[in-house]
């Protein structure tokens, strides 16, 4: 039945190539970065490295752990990362949860209300008044809070938990079972699938985030590893910074710019490790997204 | 009624919490709008939104009196345009590429891999630009003079004249992977007979996507279409404007790198202008809505399908 004409042959050549040679730019930088994040940082300055480090060392990564500044910061991301995740989940599902409760008063103006407030926006002038009147600024909640509903993954969970089998809460109401008690033994364990692509978009958002770090805090030991990078991009360093960045580069051959990579690599590192498992799941959510919303 | 409320307690309660988290962060900066008519002190506080004394039109006035008005505004429209123009058919074009493809492993794993950037921070991104289009030793730069294509490095990063291009191709390598997923999934819910009386009619590879799969998604097209005018002035499909002119703007290339919204924060934020930079926002979200209902609007007419 399927001959392969020579028009099959050319087409699937051309059409292999091009999408071979769009998977190798789009992985290569990402080797590219870890082949010189294991480079000697002075020796990956004279160029040439393209596939396996030519001076292999450790010393980027050990500087990066013994330095306080990006540790701190590391671990400023992780903390926003789990929190944030865990608050935005938290309260996103407990309105969708009460948003989809079987015959619920007002439930058309309330929905109205969140689906409103997507669409709105003061800039962000306004937000920073906002954020400032409530004593967020320079305090890490200002990472977690203001997230705490996400009213795009609200609706998602909406249709969600309305399609969980009414029988199954009804027979737990027979029981003599809560409200409460049906939400987190029997709503909660079924939504796996919505939990973990929540927390995986949410997650990704927080960890890669730093336009709030960048205008809502400036004490240093709030800053985000996303943030310290940009500052190595966007800004760089006084002559002074330089000058010591240069004499500690003879010594370890360290340098600013290997340390940046090395931070770039640690930055992709947990998203990578993540995203095979949770592939599925990012795939429905987005389905799910562009049909309702 | 109230029965049914005390009923419902718990339930009420979640959504009054959500409406509450809502209210603060989404509806309360809505106020913050009046800014751009009056002369807003921050020391005033949120009270002094309302409070502090009218000033019309100043601040847009003086806005398009700005010196750089009129770059700023080409270089916001034209980086935009330029990214729907190129970007928006390029998922569709890998989507139909994808799946043309036999081998599954193949396709699983081109897909997985161009996703993966959408996940990635532009932080990352820019840092990747630095490494490999940076002049000293930069891995193009070196490409390109080794193989006498160039004589001497090419400052991608700083020369003005390159600005728009990388914007738009570094976009591209970031989101189009992403937005395969909606037309793979749109291509994967057509009915495979009409391929296979396609084939049993003598239609070549070509001629079935363009006769079957092109029209086939076509509703999605429209949908993704009107999602990228309406987001346009942001950057569309494809992400940050602001962030990449904010990251990958520097000194050298300014005259085309700095837009609306960058303009707007180096105001506001950076130099304390709160209601100058309002009134820039403002505008900007005012284009935002016209270009949505208007795309809306003429998609409705042309092609009976529309976001609402």
């Amino acid at each position: 039945m399927h001959r392969r004409t020579n028009e099959d042959r050319i087409f699937d050549f051309i059409n292999i190539l091009v999408l071979s040679l769009i998977a190798i730019v789009t992985t290569y930088p990402f080797y590219y970065m870890v082949v010189i994040s294991f480079n000697n940082g002075l020796d990956s300055t004279l160029g040439g490295i393209y596939f396996w480090p030519r001076s292999f060392t450790l010393d980027n990564y050990t500087e990066f752990l013994n330095d306080p500044k990006w540790m701190q910061s590391f671990f400023v991301s992780i903390a926003r990362t789990i929190v944030g995740a865990f608050i935005t989940i938290w309260f996103t599902c407990l309105a969708a949860y009460g948003l989809a409760y079987k015959n619920l008063k007002f439930q058309k103006l309330y929905y109205s209300f969140f689906i409103i407030g997507m669409y709105t926006a003061g800039g962000l002038i306004p937000y920073y008044v906002v954020l400032r009147g409530l004593g967020l600024l320079n305090t890490f909640w200002v990472y977690v809070i203001p997230g705490a509903i996400n009213i795009f993954f609200l609706i998602v969970a909406v249709s969600f938990f309305k399609e969980i089998p009414a029988e199954m809460e009804e027979s737990a109401k027979m029981d003599g079972a809560s409200d409460l008690k049906i939400y987190y033994k029997l709503i909660l364990p079924v939504s796996k699938p919505l939990l973990a692509a929540m927390g995986l978009f949410v997650g990704v958002g927080q960890w890669n985030s730093w336009l709030d770090s960048a205008y809502f805090v400036n004490n240093n030991s709030l800053r985000t590893l996303t943030y310290r990078m940009m500052e190595i991009i966007n800004q760089g360093m006084s002559p002074l910074d330089a000058e010591s960045a240069e004499r500690a580069a003879a010594v370890t051959g360290v340098t600013t710019f290997s340390m940046q990579i090395t931070a770039m690599v640690i930055a992709v590192l947990p998203i990578l490790c993540v995203y095979p498992f949770l592939q599925k799941y990012f795939v429905k959510g987005i389905m799910l997204g562009s049909v309702k919303g | 009624m109230w029965s049914d409320i005390k009923r419902q307690k718990y339930a009420h309660m979640f959504v009054l919490t959500g409406m509450l988290i809502v209210f603060i962060f989404q509806y309360l900066p809505m106020f913050g709008i009046l800014m751009a008519f009056k002369q807003y002190s921050i020391t005033s506080g949120i009270k002094g939104i309302f409070t502090s004394q009218w000033v019309g039109l100043k601040y847009f006035v003086e806005f398009f009196n700005a010196y750089n008005f009129e770059q700023m505004v080409k270089n916001t429209i034209g980086i935009s345009l330029l990214k729907l123009v190129f970007t928006f058919p390029v998922p569709i074009l890998l989507a139909i590429m994808l799946n043309e493809v036999r081998s599954r492993f193949f396709k699983r794993f081109v897909q997985t891999v161009s996703y993966f950037p959408h996940f990635i921070s532009w932080i990352v991104v820019s840092g990747l630009l630095v490494i490999f289009f940076s002049t000293n030793s930069g891995i193009v730069n070196d490409a390109l003079l080794s193989l006498g294509i160039i004589d001497e490095p090419i400052a991608l990063l700083s020369d003005p004249d390159y600005f728009w291009g990388l914007a738009v191709g570094s976009a591209m390598w970031k989101e189009a992977g992403w937005w395969t997923i909606i037309f793979l999934a749109a291509i994967s819910g057509l009915d495979p007979s009409q391929y296979e009386a396609a084939e049993i009619d003598g239609a070549g590879r070509m001629k079935r996507i363009w006769h079957i799969t092109l029209p086939g998604i076509r509703g999605t097209i429209v949908v993704v279409l009107i999602l990228a005018v309406g987001s346009l002035l942001g950057g569309g499909l494809v992400g940050s404007n602001f962030e990449q002119s904010y990251l990958l703007g520097n000194v050298m290339n300014n005259e085309k790198s700095e837009i609306l919204q960058t303009y707007a924060f180096k105001m506001g934020l950076a130099q304390g202008r709160y209601a100058f930079a309002t009134a820039i926002d403002l505008l900007q979200s005012l284009i935002a809505i016209v270009l949505v209902f208007g795309s809306n609007y003429i998609s409705k007419k042309t092609t009976k399908s529309g976001l609402f």
